[in-house]
């Protein structure tokens, strides 16, 4: 280690009270609180950010368009590079902790989540009855990237909490991490930044990982592994329930 | 609620009694009117937030246990015509595998709500409606004491005049297969399309189209939704991994009692007072799910997620 002085730079640190999330039969969701300390011999003024990013998942969305008096989906708009799970806390609003190049780089907070949907950017150059449909996307870029994250935070997968990192004593901090119950399966991460006069000055990385076990793990396997005969099994509870049902029935 | 249940497929958490009971709900109605009871299932299903998908998937093998169920009793009352019923699986079985691909080609353009809200509303309302005047009809004309109209006697000449007739000793018919088997692909396709069994189709047409004996329609219309929705089963969990066996052994395990309780009460109705009872079931559920083709949606912008979409 190295003795503490002036010299020493701020470094930030923090652990996750749980690292393997148990998804059960039972399973509602889960809370998960973080725990940090800010190392600082300088006791510079100093705000933390979390961001907790879930498994990767591409969105497809569309947009709801009238033609002749019947509301129908426009041609469905896939975004890549969406988590399946965001969430970004700090200790102030993001804006006043850092500039915007500085969270845009780090992809931090809803603003800056760098979403993006190539496939339309691809036929942008083309000319042709596509580009009529990728120009009109192009213009409304925002809205459909807007729409993404306002749907995404309706069912509990994005957050951003401009107070969400609490310091509860003088150099340690917490942050409460909630995972709905559609929260995807798998491996999750969590950046812990340390910010000082506008720049991140120290980060630390901690993993979380979602699984299903017991029962639900073993039928999700049998499903994906052994489709056909899962097929089988299922359909073969299925006639069967129905026949004992009636037998049950013809006796009493 | 503490008997919320994680369903490990749909990957969503449901109320495990809620499904029970709904299971039996449906099923006592399956058994009731001798149908499958997708059609009503398959739209609360959705509306409790599984992934349509997964719904439809698994509701396949929760009709094929009601309908097991059921049909057992009707064979008992030597009620089903196996050989009748053979013809339109084997058009049903060719309209399932049909339908499957065109329902994941409408996916991937992005417009299976819109197919399955507007084949509900056309089906639906169509099916509903001629089933409400007609079965209303019947039931002023009993009432009056007027002559019934006799179903056999305005045989079309069009199902006469086709090739290969097959004796239908069971329903007392000798018709051409055609018929049948075109019936069986398109309530196939449709099955597959809607997350139905079918029977809702399976049943008016088989009275009013191939004119056959009222009392052989019901179970020989359960056996041929028992082969499709068995099949449908297997392909969905095989090619698309979207049955949940969690969810479906829920409903099933109401399904199959409701469907026991349903075919005896069935007895204590007369046929046209049910089939009047189910017109007003079916219009509502036709109408429902295309009420939402006319409104103005809350929120313009839809997610369409991976097993949803």
């Amino acid at each position: 280690m190295i003795a503490p002085g002036v010299s020493t730079p701020p470094a930030v640190s923090a652990a996750l009270t749980t690292t393997e999330v148990q998804v059960t039969s039972g399973f509602k969701g889960a809370r998960i609180v973080l725990y940090g300390a800010i190392f600082d011999p300088g006791q510079r003024p100093s705000d933390v950010v979390v961001i907790v990013r879930g498994p990767e998942q591409p969105i497809r969305i569309a947009h709801k368009i009238r033609i002749a008096g019947l509301w129908i989906n426009s041609r469905p708009v896939i975004f890549q590079g969406a988590p399946g799970f965001y969430m970004a806390a700090s200790t102030r609003p993001l804006a006043q902790i850092a500039g915007r190049p500085v969270l845009q780089r780090l992809g931090a907070g809803l603003d800056h989540l760098a979403i993006d949907a190539p496939a339309e950017h691809k036929v942008e150059t083309r000319y042709g009855v596509k580009d009529v449909v990728v120009n009109r996307l192009g213009f409304d870029y925002p809205e459909w990237r807007r729409a993404v994250v306002r749907l995404k935070s309706r069912m509990g997968l994005y957050d951003e909490d401009d107070h969400g990192v609490v310091f509860v004593d003088r150099n340690l901090f917490k942050a409460e991490i909630n995972l709905p119950t559609d929260a995807p399966i798998g491996r999750y991460q969590a950046q812990i930044l340390l910010f000082q006069e506008g720049r991140p000055v120290s980060s630390r990385l901690r993993h979380l990982e979602v699984r299903k076990v017991g029962l639900q793990r073993a039928l999700y396997l049998f499903a994906h592994l052994h489709p056909w005969t899962y097929g089988l099994a299922s359909v073969s509870i299925a006639l069967a329930a129905g026949w004992a049902a009636s037998a049950a029935f013809r006796r009493s | 609620m503490a008997l919320d249940i994680y369903l490990p497929i749909a990957e969503v958490s449901i109320n495990g009694p809620l499904l029970v009971t709904l299971g039996a709900g449906v099923g006592f109605i399956s058994g009731l009117f001798g149908i499958g009871g997708g059609f009503l299932m398959t739209p609360i299903l959705v509306f409790l937030g599984i992934p349509p998908a997964v719904a439809v998937a698994s509701l396949a093998s929760h009709v094929a246990a009601s309908s097991t169920s059921s049909v057992i009793s009707y064979t008992r009352a030597r009620a089903v015509d196996f050989r009748m019923g053979s013809v339109l699986a084997t058009g049903g079985v060719l309209g399932s595998v049909l339908g499957v691909e065109v329902f994941r080609w409408i996916r991937l353009i992005g417009q299976a709500d819109l197919v399955v809200s507007l084949s509900y509303l056309i089906f639906l309302g169509v099916i509903g409606g001629l089933m409400l005047s007609e079965s209303l009809t019947t039931i002023i004309r009993s009432r009056r004491g007027g002559p019934l109209p006799s179903a056999g006697d305005r045989r079309s000449s069009l199902l006469h005049g086709l090739p290969f007739k097959v004796n239908f000793p069971k329903s007392g018919m000798h018709i051409s297969i055609i018929p049948p088997i075109v019936l069986g692909v398109f309530v196939g396709m449709l099955s597959a399309i809607m997350g139905v069994g079918g029977g809702f189709i399976l049943v008016p047409a088989m009275i009013y189209l191939l004119r056959m004996p009222a009392a052989v329609v019901v179970g020989t219309s359960l056996f041929q939704i028992i082969i499709t929705t068995t099949l449908t089963s297997v392909l969905q969990a095989g090619r698309n991994q979207t049955v949940d066996i969690v969810l479906a052994t829920l409903l099933l395990v109401g399904g199959v009692i409701g469907a026991q309780l349903g075919a005896k009460a069935s007895s204590r109705f007369r046929p046209e007072e049910l089939r009047a009872i189910l017109a007003l079931i079916v219009l509502a559920v036709g109408l429902r799910m295309g009420l939402g083709l006319f409104l103005t949606p809350a929120e313009p912008f839809i997610l369409m997620t991976g097993a949803g979409g």
